[in-house]
């Protein structure tokens, strides 16, 4: 209380009052998950990362990005970013271009030449991953983080499993994709190529030279089109076409290319076709509008000239004048419930024919679970796990070899969970991953009152024909400057930006400015909750009030 | 975003007994602060005169003298000559009153202070209605708005005070609003300059009156601003009108769904009152327009 008086007037201001016991409920500074983090695969805390790049911090942003995601820049690319999807400003303007951000960020960390930090103690126990992939890598990056010593056993020659044999390089560089996988390596991880995990035998072995075990094979085996001649010479399989060489790829394909799917393989496909100067047709049993693959993808394939027949199925393939006749036929297509169900059923008297000479089916891969068969149980199409625990103690698996969700960073979210629990399993004072507690900041937290509406920066792409001559990359990156204004149109939902809205609204001076924090004078604040509604970011909420 | 710009010095204090969300003490807040120390007040029977509280303690830091409801205007007019006898000429002189006070009880002291374009800084709060007596009606209370003393709807238009004053010819005008701290900072901050009568008139969305939730008196306001029923702008010596924008506001249907006053209106109702919001814009923009 301040006793000053005013000599002539009066003998006391009206702080001896304490207005606070009109209260009922009390303002609560609490940060809470933005809706992009909920729906990010890595859980990343994007609110807090795109802040500091608005800031002007690449390596404190770098440095939140890969808490959970030790790819930026690969994922900056690649990503499907359903972050961008659950953005909040969507209903103010258009949503944040997070994954461009993202990509900013990814770049100049290895511009730059950033390191991961070593851990801060070394544990005894080891850890053996089969699998570098992203799931893979994912874990074992999380896991040498902890200090755990970390043996990965890669069966092909090179680090990155789908990133390195599916995707192609117009969509991720590979100095890019060499860098991240790189940085990874570094950090004192045990890396042998070329080994093959071959059998349950190979596997018991490693898990009786190991602590514990995970299992992040993916998915390398192609799925099989029923009446299609896999052996036939003008029939490639995409994984193998997109793992191949230039050179290879060119001596396998003709003039004209089918290729059947409508995933994010088959745009790979068809892209990298009309790269090589293939005429392309894009064969789907999905409609128009449902094909699974990223509408940026379908967008750039159509940009590059790739011809599309959708809602159609293949029946017969037969030699026709100057290569195949390609009997199809059109379908009813009804999704399933579960990613990768489908039911597509022909209509009769709608066949027609399509005229190509190499078909290069991209209908999805399956696991490979054989090698396991009396080890590890399948669960369906994948082995079975209960929080990354397979039925084998000590064994544990992720990504596509126990999950049909097919996106890199789902595997790099798995990875990332599966590692905590068998850090937690490992070492008990280590806290398991635990499910998002707090719930998502919801749009109207947020007053729109206080950001203009401005349109968000897009990556530019490289022009047609200069994507058609190469493998360059199709995106380009965000300028600095560009990268700052779109980091800016960020609403922070759930993060304190001390803009001081509470303070100054507050009509009884109840708030008090710390050093990057706030006080409640509970001895006066009345509980109105203006402060809670002029608050930019829902940082704030009012809570019942349990003051004495 | 724009971060809100004025220094509070701690010019007014906690404890007052404004109620709990009330966009006036917030906008005292920004004034009294504003004003700063070297300053005077007169306060006239209002929910300011609550706020500022009564013998022996007091939410502001300079000293007030509570005056009578018809004679704000002339207890001010009187404090300024006096400071000025005293060789104190750059005290400023405040006088802080509601609408019923402005628009109806004190308007003829206002109007002979702004005759003699006496040196003072007049506010007045406007919650369009005598709001701490009951909610009775003012010359001030909109069209069609429910007041304790009018429960069908007030059936008369709201005063248009800026024209009065501008037929004065006074040297300041401006209208403020509590969803816009900076702006009302500002103004008040010009006003301090300019020798003479300055009436600055700030829209406050009561909660009670209007039926307002308790976190809602500076949406409420915004509202009123975006939707052109209590427009920003200025007028200097009477005749230059400067508008804080000249994009076409937004419908007024978002502003009267916030408040209960205006629950009862039917679609013609509702039709007319925006009708009445768009010629005022009309004749606003022709001010600001003509010079």
């Amino acid at each position: 209380m301040n006793d000053q008086t005013s000599p002539l007037w009066t003998h006391l201001t009206s702080e001896a009052r304490l207005t606070g016991t009109w209260r009922s409920a009390l303002p609560a500074y609490q940060n809470q998950p933005s809706p992009c983090l909920g729906a990010c695969p890595v859980n990343g805390r994007i609110a807090t990362w795109v802040k500091q790049v608005k800031d002007g911090d690449l390596p404190g942003a770098f440095a939140t990005l890969t808490e959970n995601n030790p790819f930026p820049a690969i994922a900056g690319r690649i990503c499907h970013h359903p972050c961008e999807t659950a953005c909040n400003r969507a209903a103010h303007d258009e949503t944040v271009g997070i994954c461009s951000l993202e990509r900013f960020v990814g770049d100049m960390a290895i511009s730059e030449g950033l390191r991961f930090t070593a851990p801060v103690e070394e544990r005894p126990q080891s850890v053996a991953i089969v699998g570098g992939g992203p799931a893979g890598l994912s874990a074992a990056y999380q896991l040498r983080r902890l200090g755990f010593q970390v043996s990965l056993f890669e069966a092909s020659n090179g680090l990155g499993g789908l990133m390195r044999h599916g995707i192609p390089a117009y969509r991720l560089d590979r100095a890019v994709l060499d860098a991240e996988v790189n940085r990874i390596a570094d950090m004192g991880i045990d890396i042998h190529l070329n080994a093959q995990v071959a059998d349950k035998t190979a596997l018991q072995s490693l898990r009786g030279q190991h602590d514990a075990v995970f299992l992040a094979t993916g998915a390398s085996q192609p799925k099989r089109l029923p009446g299609l001649d896999y052996d036939a010479p003008h029939v490639i399989d995409s994984a193998g076409f997109l793992a191949a060489s230039e050179t290879e790829q060119k001596a396998r394909s003709g003039g004209h290319v089918l290729v059947i799917g409508g995933g994010s393989a088959a745009m790979d496909v068809a892209r990298t076709a009309r790269r090589l100067g293939r005429e392309v047709t894009v064969l789907s049993l999905e409609p128009e509008g449902r094909l699974p693959a990223q509408r940026v993808e379908l967008e750039e394939a159509a940009e590059e000239g790739v011809g599309f027949v959708t809602g159609a199925m293949l029946h017969s393939v037969s030699a026709g004048a100057g290569g195949l006749d390609i009997g199809c036929i059109k379908v009813n297509f009804e999704p399933g419930e579960a990613p990768g169900q489908f039911r597509a059923s022909p209509i009769d008297g709608t066949g027609f024919t399509l005229a190509a000479d190499t078909i290069v089916p991209a209908i999805g891969q399956d696991a490979d679970l054989a090698r396991w068969q009396g080890l590890l149980e399948p669960e369906g199409p994948v082995i079975g796990t209960r929080q990354w625990q397979t039925s084998a103690p000590g064994v544990f698996a992720g990504g596509d070899v126990a999950s049909m969700e097919r996106f890199v960073t789902q595997a790099v979210g798995m990875g990332k969970e599966a590692a905590k629990t068998i850090a937690a399993s490992l070492d008990p004072s280590l806290a398991p991953p635990s499910p998002l507690a707090d719930p998502l900041v919801v749009g109207d937290r947020i007053n729109t009152a206080y950001q203009d509406p401005r349109p968000r920066t897009h990556q530019g792409n490289a022009g047609v024909t200069d994507r058609l001559a190469s493998f360059d990359e199709v995106q380009q990156p965000l300028t600095p400057q560009a990268a700052q204004v779109e980091a800016s149109r960020c609403f922070s939902c759930g993060t304190c930006i001390f803009c001081d809205n509470c303070y100054f609204y507050c009509p009884d001076m109840a708030i008090t400015r710390l050093d990057l924090a706030y006080e409640v004078k509970t001895d006066y604040c009345k509980g109105c909750g203006l402060c809670v509604a002029e608050c930019p970011t829902g940082a704030i909420h009012m809570r019942e009030d349990v003051t004495p | 975003m724009q971060k809100i710009d004025y220094c509070d010095d701690g010019q007014f204090c906690s404890g007052h007994v404004a109620c709990a969300g009330c966009a006036e003490a917030l906008s005292m807040r920004v004034i009294l602060n504003t004003v700063g120390e070297n300053a005077v007040g007169v306060v006239s029977p209002s929910c300011v005169a609550i706020i500022v509280g009564g013998h022996p303690t007091s939410s502001a830091r300079i000293p007030f003298q509570h005056g009578t409801l018809e004679s704000a205007a002339a207890s001010a007019s009187g404090m300024k000559r006096a400071l000025r006898a005293q060789g104190r000429d750059d005290t400023t002189v405040l006088c802080l009153a509601g609408d019923g006070g402005t628009y109806d009880i004190g308007l003829q002291a206002l109007s002979s202070a702004a005759e003699r374009n006496e040196d003072i800084l007049y506010i007045c709060f406007d919650n369009e209605g005598y709001q701490n007596t009951g909610g009775q009606r003012s010359s001030s209370t909109p069209m069609s708005a429910v007041t304790g003393s009018t429960p069908a709807g007030n059936t008369t238009q709201k005063k248009n005070l800026i024209e009065i004053m501008a037929a004065h010819r006074v040297p300041y005008i401006a209208t403020a609003s509590p969803s816009d701290l900076s702006d009302l900072a500002a103004k008040v901050t010009k006003a301090k300059t300019i020798r003479g009568t300055k009436v600055i008139i700030v829209i406050i969305p009561c909660l009670p009156g209007w039926g307002v939730a308790d976190d809602a008196a500076v949406k409420t306001a915004r509202l009123a601003v975006e939707s052109g029923v209590f427009p920003l702008f200025e007028v200097e010596n009477g005749v230059t009108y400067r508008l804080r924008t000249t994009e076409k506001p937004a419908p007024i249907a978002a502003y009267l769904d916030q408040q209960k006053r205006y629950r009862h209106l039917s679609d013609e109702d509702r039709q007319a009152l925006q009708d009445d919001v768009d010629r005022n814009w009309q004749r606003l923009l022709w001010l600001a327009a003509g010079e």
